[in-house]
């Protein structure tokens, strides 16, 4: 059974009057353990389907499913608990809480799931000692490159072990060095952990991570 | 908790905003201490003016006497009575008087004014008569034809010490009785009633003209303190017939004090209410800056599985942190300058003529009453609390979505 299984997903958008519909009758399926890139140009929808993933928003019509859970059917207060407990979330621009230093930034998703303080940072530091950055622990965000705060805000992503990691442009904003290791970093931990990754891009470069591309063409399928 | 530690930071974060938001509390909190001091300490010094100047704590007549002045309504048994009062648990003091209307003139002027005959030697011990003499000098005891006048009397009469007067009055046995008194002494007490219509001469004196053998119409009675007054009463009224006598105390003979004092406290609530409300709008000011800068950082912690309940509670976390360390401030600060007003007393001469009414006294000693601090306190802690809903609900309802993409 597909960890994930989008049907007939549709998704508009009313901006001043002028419909937009961004997703169009859109079914996929993701199989668990699988490292799947979403391309296509600027305006295809890969953000959004993203988003309808990960329980941040709602099709227009269609049924987005999770396991066994629909996602549409889902309350305000499930739909937090499983975007805490299930998803990890990697951002362009990494959105780091910006007071915390790096290991609390990490530490956070642990705290809302009520790990007890020492597990916490113990799972915390673990997570930054494989991506590279357990030396950079104790530095507030702004003190940190934009490769280094990536690698926290992946660190942050995956600390809690969710079913699925989805990732929207994340090597967007960093040199391609850096974003190589970044992909590197989280293939391994695909292959050695199983941990399904989902992610939006249009370099071409990172596509060729995927073990399988979703090709994304005005809000259609590409087959 | 990591919440509260978060909370913390992000005060730490815009050190300028937070000082200001905790100065803005810190100066609420101690304007309504002092305001609210202030309005204790002056309407408990117009009740203990009103005590010290003329009604003592307590006084007693014969049944309906305060109201009428019928002259034939003395106190009975006021020997007994006095001596019994005198023994009496607080008492400090007990005198007696003799009170009418009367007439005083001169040739040229004549007014109608209350004429009080007092026991000059117990007379100071229970009222402070003795020191609003600003010319001349008190009564002696031997004073048979002496008379003391209000300052505002005397100039209405045009006359001044040494000066004679008459004292008309109708006697116990109903004829007309008259007598000259030279002026010994003018009082000026501030209050008006008593500055422009009292007169005051020895109770021997007041006897004589009234044909009272040795009778008089009212025992005023002065105790340690205020807070004796209510046991005092009820041991009194255990052996006092209140059939034949009336038991005032100092509010019920001057009942315009009470109400001149919940004026006051009616006046001060008002601005009180002003001061809050400058206050609320200040730190909702500050907390919703706040919050909408935020908006993309509560967008991304509401992604990640922060519920809208915990964001609110970070607000109010963040809020109540500024507003405890505000109002310890306020707290200090407010005892420090209601104390030292306290002691100083802040002096308002001008208004002598606007108080003379009211036993105001023109320098108000702010005095600090605790159960008002804490009503403060709560007072600023629900309204702050109040004030940081709206932007508390406004952080834990960000939609990730817009906030994260469109900040
Ligand atoms: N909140 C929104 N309101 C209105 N229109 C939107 C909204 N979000 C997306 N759209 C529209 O939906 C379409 C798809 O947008 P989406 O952001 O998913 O594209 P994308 O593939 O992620 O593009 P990019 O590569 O530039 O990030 C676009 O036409 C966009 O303008
Ligand atoms: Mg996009």
């Amino acid at each position: 059974m597909p960890l994930i299984r989008v049907v007939k997903v549709t998704k508009s958008f009313r901006e001043e009057s002028l419909p937009v519909t961004a997703l169009d009758s859109v079914s996929i399926e993701v199989e668990e353990g699988a490292f799947l890139a979403v391309c296509g140009p600027s305006g295809s929808g890969k953000t959004t389907l993203l988003n309808l993933i990960g329980c941040l928003d709602k099709p227009t019509s269609g049924n987005i499913y999770l396991e066994d859970d629909e996602i549409s059917a889902l309350g305000q207060k499930e739909l937090t608990d499983f975007r805490l407990r299930k998803i990890g979330f990697i951002f362009q621009d990494y959105n780091l809480i910006p007071t915390f230093t790096a290991i609390e930034n990490v530490e956070y998703v642990l705290w809302l799931q009520g790990v007890a303080p020492r597990e916490r940072r113990r799972l915390a530091l673990e997570v930054c000692e494989r991506f590279g950055v357990a030396a950079l622990a104790f530095r507030r965000p702004w003190q940190l490159s934009r490769g280094q705060q990536q690698r926290i805000a992946v660190a942050r992503a995956v600390v809690h072990r969710p079913r699925l990691v989805l990732g929207d442009e994340l090597t967007a904003n960093l040199d391609h060095k850096t974003g190589q290791e970044l992909m590197a970093f989280l293939k391994e931990l695909n292959k050695e952990e199983g941990v399904t990754f989902l992610y939006a891009t249009h370099d071409p470069v990172m596509m060729g991570y995927a073990d399988k591309i979703i090709r994304l063409y005005d809000g259609r399928i590409l087959e | 908790m990591l919440l509260f530690k978060l909370a913390f930071l992000n005060i730490g974060r815009n050190p300028r905003r937070s000082v200001i938001t905790v100065l803005a509390v810190a100066v609420g909190l101690g304007a309504l201490i002092f305001l609210w001091g202030f309005s204790d300490g002056t309407t408990d010094q117009m009740r203990e003016n009103v005590i010290q100047l003329v009604t003592g704590h307590a006084q007693i007549h014969a049944k309906d006497f305060e109201k009428k002045l019928t002259i034939e309504n003395t106190v009975p048994e006021h020997r007994s009575l006095v001596k019994r009062l005198s023994g009496m648990k607080n008492v400090v003091a007990v005198t007696e008087r003799a009170k009418c209307e009367a007439l005083v003139g001169t040739s040229e002027n004549s007014r109608g004014i209350l004429l009080v005959g007092i026991d000059p030697v117990r007379e100071v011990k229970v009222t402070r008569l003795l020191n609003y003499v600003t010319r001349g000098k008190f009564l002696m005891p031997d004073d048979k034809r002496g008379i003391l006048l209000g300052n505002r009397l005397a100039e209405r009469l045009e006359v001044d010490t040494g000066d004679k007067i008459v004292v008309m009055t109708q006697a116990m046995d109903g004829t007309l009785a008259g007598f000259a008194y030279h002026i010994k002494g003018i009082l000026h007490t501030g209050s008006q009633s008593l500055d422009e219509m009292s007169a005051y001469i020895t109770l021997d004196s007041a006897q004589e003209l009234l044909g009272l053998e040795g009778e008089v119409h009212e025992i005023v009675v002065r105790l340690k303190e205020r807070k004796a007054l209510p046991a005092f009463l009820a041991s009194v009224k255990s052996f006092l017939d209140l059939k034949v006598y009336e038991l005032m105390t100092w509010d019920q003979v001057v009942p315009e004090v009470e109400q001149w004092a919940a004026w006051g406290e009616a006046i001060i609530r008002t601005i009180l209410v002003a001061v809050m409300f400058v206050i609320g709008v200040g730190i909702m000011n500050t907390v919703l800056m706040s919050v909408f800068e935020r908006t993309k950082e509560f967008g991304v912690m509401i992604a990640i599985g922060t519920s809208p309940i915990q964001v609110m509670k970070l607000i109010f976390f963040e809020t109540f942190v500024l507003e405890f360390f505000g109002m310890i401030l306020g707290i200090i600060g407010g005892y420090a300058v209601t104390g030292y007003f306290g002691k100083v007393g802040i002096a308002f001469p001008e208004l002598e003529r606007a108080f003379s009414k009211s036993y105001m006294s023109t320098v108000t000693y702010t005095q600090v009453t605790p159960a008002h601090v804490i009503q403060s306190i709560i007072i600023l802690f629900i309204l702050t609390s109040f004030i940081s809903l709206y932007p508390a609900w406004k952080a834990g309802h960000t939609e990730p979505i817009k906030a994260i993409y469109k900040g």
